[in-house]
């Protein structure tokens, strides 16, 4: 009988009861056929390999996340809840050493819900690895965290959450932004002006298989992880990058996902996007569980798999080398500031248009970081979404000097005092409190 | 009259159950060479007490399976696997005869590539050269499209005394599980054959005409026709005879918690709401996970005759069995000496008891009565820790639904049930570290053997059906049918309860309490290219585990 190298436990949430519409690639069926083929292999019969259900994240958890206007009731329903509760059960199967290793294979998914949540974006409402990494921090006093997104679009919503987080390296490799949404997601993004070098973007071109990703991991990928020295590393394993995925244009394998997820190591994985529910989840699915508990693979392939579909070809190759070799002189010698904003004062300053293409609605923020020496920096966001009044969100992070938490503060009661917002949100983290008022 | 008989490691019991009650009983030490002399002792003892007319069924269960699977005394199977990508095949492997045929069928019972006839051919010709006779032909995703089996049966019948295939006894997905559960069938066909053959001539030797029916691991039986097609579903039958035993004697309503205290081991079973929990995958054999179904219980190696130990200061019991108790001429002093020296119990030769606690106190600087409550308390410890354990994992199994998961019913035991050999002496400790109430009921004893007479039949079908294929299946009962695009859920359902009830009519299951239950039901929209192709949709209904009702009442005691 197989027996697994490292224990994993996988936190299995289908939500069979739930989708956006029936139709909607985002529906019931995604993980219908991945359920029927770990059933039919018996991944749960191998030795180490254990199945979980998921925990409830409440309010609060997702209160160190996201700054949810009106209020997290409104926005949220019990499904996202259940989902990055799936992502926290993995978390604490792995603090609490119950799995060497957990795969939060749960649907939907949250990779581009960002910071300030107005409602749904690219199928996802809250940030579910974001939700986790909160936990992680809160619960267990995790400081450096690693997440690698390996989803075919750019983890937006993650980037923005983290992007004045020096603690938290966030890792995107994805199609190309200007052949597919978000848009966005380019090498000169690398943070805000206190977290400089901790995002690190790698656009692929469409048509990038195997070799492609492989390269980058090796080439980019583990030599900044090994840099960063992070307590832990999770992987935002979104499976759209697969050739026979219906909303993308890669050609990565599950052969490839295997490979990368074992050359990658992560402690955690959550799964993200892929929407070929029948060609690719349920071999992507197993090949990563897998890979993650160190029982062999070599197998695992899609029913029609043929190598040479996913043979890249040599431009793309070459294209890969010399990206992966400026993208390493970018976080070497980064430049000081980032390349888009603006200096006022103590803060660094930047305008944002965010579009909810899910729930159609147009958002737009002016986002304020202090940039002290001593810490991330309190963050101060004034958000507006369609014609609704403006909201107020002020953020004094993880770790805050004591200075930048008085700022937080004093910005906040003036806030309220302005009469400029309709609802005010304040988190403080080290004074552990979360404050909502409507004006 | 009903007649049951229970096939136990050390003891076959049996009891004669009529409409005003326990009639007789019997007990025989187990020959384990040689099963059928120990049922034949019994029988020889009871059917001349009630006259062999008036016995109108015989139910038995029989550890004969499970021994021989554990012992490996079973015969060569040629076992042609048909896996395409996934897990590495040879995982599974068993035996010398195993063999992968390429060839690959998909989730949703699609060819994806053609099986690999002349390599089938092939090991079938190497498996007649080397003498083989039995056949297994399991299939990745044969609950979704037998052809694969079918084909390969094709290849070997005509050399073989017996093939079995693996969508027949489940339409549950686990194709490792179904390799092990077919070749484990085929492997005991011969020596259960011969055993059921011995059983009706024996029964017909002493002037019976009773329907005979064999025990199943998830508490119900099967008819002994049946059983020769499917002696793998008889293994691990025993512990759930005594859970059987104990939903005959006593009138349980509740979330519980069963404990049959035998000579090495102890069983926990958990009821919710009355009914037996079953596990949701199947039973474990030989350290191989089956489809077969069965009842949801856990061993623990502790039991009367298991050895006391001092290890670092620490009273342990078991897990080891160093033979019997020192009260019935062992070595080593056990948890059943304890029970003596504590006054709990009052077996043998309970002076050697004494002898042997005070030995082993004496080396460790303590008494002979301090050493046995130790080791007793050591005892109910494991066994509560087992319990707690057990409602733990139940309760934390995984669900799909979010309504499931809200509304999530959690067990949480009320009363302990007691059984076994060593169940009254021990009630008063398991009292002391169970908070719920302990109950041993009347005839702990023999539990076993009146479960194994009132046991009714159990049956499960799964169904599969796919609109947009226009296929619909029931692998157990070897059901495919046409379907059209507006099969429907409620259709779906249908079929299944109505398929269930023509099998057990067809088996001629006369059961008036029969009950066909749906325990799930899903529909899938299956969409391609933004429009709704069909739908996938799966159902499962059963027959669950429960006691002849009429008798129910002659039998049960206060408890
Ligand atoms: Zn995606
Ligand atoms: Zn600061």
């Amino acid at each position: 009988m197989l027996k697994a190298r490292n224990s994993l436990g996988v936190v299995f949430f289908p939500a069979f009861d739930w989708a956006i519409s029936p139709t909607h690639p985002e529906r019931q069926e995604r993980l219908l056929y991945t359920q029927d083929q770990l059933r039919e292999e018996g991944l749960f019969d191998v030795a180490g390999i254990r199945e979980y259900k998921p925990d409830l994240a409440r309010v609060p958890d997702v209160d160190l996340a996201h700054f949810t206007f009106p209020d997290v009731e409104h926005v949220v329903t019990s499904s996202h809840l259940i989902s990055a509760g799936g992502a926290m059960r993995a978390a604490r199967l792995v603090m609490e050493r119950e799995a060497e290793r957990a795969f939060a294979l749960v649907r939907p998914p949250g990779h581009h819900a960002m910071s300030v949540v107005h409602g749904t974006r690219g199928f996802c409402t809250i940030n579910i690895e974001a939700v986790m990494v909160e936990y992680l921090r809160e619960r267990y006093g995790v400081r450096r965290i690693a997440i690698v997104d390996t989803d075919c679009h750019h983890g937006d919503g993650t980037q923005d959450i983290y992007w004045h987080d020096p603690d938290v390296l966030f890792i995107s490799m994805h199609q190309d932004g200007r052949t597919i949404y978000p848009g966005t997601g380019f090498p000169y993004e690398l943070g805000g002006p206190t977290a400089m070098g901790a995002t690190c973007n790698i656009p692929l071109l469409p048509g990038t298989g195997d070799q492609g990703f492989l390269h980058m991991l090796d080439h980019v990928i583990m030599p900044l992880l090994e840099r960063f020295k992070p307590e832990i590393v999770i992987n935002s394993a979104g499976q759209d990058n697969h050739f026979s995925d219906p909303i993308t244009n890669m050609a990565f394998s599950a052969q490839g996902y295997a490979e990368l997820t074992r050359r990658l190591g992560a402690q955690i994985a959550v799964l993200e996007g892929g929407y070929s529910i029948q060609g690719a989840l349920p071999y992507v699915n197993l090949g990563i569980c897998l890979a993650m508990a160190g029982v062999d693979t070599s197998n695992v392939r899609e029913p029609d798999f043929d190598p040479e579909r996913v043979k890249q070809e040599k431009r793309i190759t070459e294209y890969t080398e010399s990206l992966a070799d400026q993208l390493l002189e970018y976080f070497t010698s980064p430049p000081a500031l980032p390349k888009h904003g603006r200096v006022e004062g103590e803060w660094f300053v930047r305008d944002k248009e965010i579009h909810y293409d899910t729930d159609s609605i147009f958002e737009r923020q002016l986002e304020k970081v202090r940039m002290c020496g001593e810490c991330g920096g309190t963050v101060v966001i004034e958000s507006r979404a369609g014609s609704d009044p403006v909201c107020l969100a002020v953020r004094i992070p993880v770790g805050a000097c004591p200075e930048c938490a008085k700022k937080g503060h004093e910005v906040f009661e003036l806030g309220q005092r302005s009469r400029n917002y309709r609802r005010a949100m304040l988190v403080d983290r080290p004074g552990k409190s979360v404050k909502r008022v409507l004006i | 009259m009903l007649l049951g008989i229970d096939v136990g490691g050390t003891h076959t019991d049996a009891v004669l159950v009529g409409a005003e009650g326990l009639l007789a009983w019997a007990k025989a030490k187990t020959n384990r060479t040689d099963l059928l002399s120990s049922i034949r002792e019994v029988l020889g003892r009871i059917v001349p007490e009630a006259g062999a007319g008036r016995i109108s069924r015989l139910n038995l269960s029989t550890t004969l399976s499970t021994n021989a699977i554990v012992e490996g005394l079973v015969e060569p199977v040629g076992i042609f696997v048909a896996s395409g990508p996934g897990i590495d095949p040879l995982a599974y492997s068993i035996g010398e005869h195993y063999r992968v045929i390429p060839g690959c069928t998909d989730h949703r019972g699609r060819i994806t590539s053609h099986l690999d006839l002349a390599a089938a051919r092939e090991h079938a010709g190497a498996c007649r050269r080397a003498g083989v006779s039995v056949y297994a032909c399991v299939g990745k995703f044969s609950p979704r499209n037998t052809d694969f089996e079918e084909t390969l049966k094709e290849v070997v019948h005509p050399q073989a005394d017996f093939v079995t295939l693996g969508h027949e006894f489940s339409g549950q997905l686990g194709f490792g599980r179904r390799v092990h559960t077919a070749a484990f069938n085929a492997a005991v066909w011969r020596v259960f054959n011969r055993f059921a053959d011995a059983v009706q001539r024996c029964a017909v030797g002493l002037g019976m005409s009773a329907r005979v029916n064999i025990l199943k691991a998830d508490g119900g039986t099967m008819p002994l026709s049946m059983s020769r097609m499917f002696p793998v579903e008889s293994i691990l039958s025993g512990p759930a005879a005594s859970v059987m035993g104990i939903m005959a004697v006593c009138d349980i309503q509740e979330d519980s918690v069963i404990l049959d205290i035998g000579g090495t081991t102890t069983d926990i079973a958990l009821f919710a709401d009355g009914a037996p929990l079953t596990s949701p995958e199947g039973a474990v054999i030989s350290g191989r996970p089956t489809l077969v179904r069965a009842l949801k219980t856990r061993s623990i190696g502790i039991g009367g005759d298991s050895a006391i130990s001092v290890v670092d200061g620490q009273v342990r019991v078991g897990p080891r069995r160093l033979g019997p108790a020192m009260c019935e001429g062992g070595q080593t002093p056990t948890l059943t000496d304890a029970l003596n020296v504590l006054g709990a119990a009052d077996l043998g030769d309970t002076v050697a008891s004494r002898r042997g606690l005070g030995e082993l106190a004496a080396k460790h600087n303590t008494d002979g009565p301090t050493l046995a409550q130790d080791a007793a308390l050591a005892a109910v410890t494991s066994i509560r820790a087992a319990v707690i354990d057990l409602t733990r994992s139940v309760n934390d199994r995984p669900v799909y639904t979010i309504y499931e998961l809200l509304e999530g019913k959690r067990v949480t035991p009320k009363r302990v049930y007691v059984m076994g050999g060593p169940a009254r002496a021990m009630s008063g400790l398991l009292a002391e570290v169970f908070p719920e109430e302990v109950f041993v009921p009347e005839s702990y004893a023999v539990a076993n053997a009146i479960g194994a007479a009132l046991s009714r039949p159990t049956l499960s079908a799964e169904l599969f059906a796919d609109t947009q294929r226009g296929r619909m299946l029931i692998p157990g009962l070897d059901v495919e049918e046409s379907v059209g695009g507006d099969y429907k859920l409620e259709q779906a359902e249908a079929d299944a309860a109505r398929h269930l009830r023509g099998y057990l009519e067809h088996l001629r299951i006369p059961d008036p309490d029969t009950l066909v239950e749906t325990v799930e039901a899903q529909s899938f929209n299956m969409v391609e290219d933004d429009m709704l192709v069909g739908r996938s949709i799966r159902v499962k209904c059963q027959i669950r585990p429960g006691v002849l009702q009429g008798y129910r009442k002659a039998v049960g005691c206060r408890c």
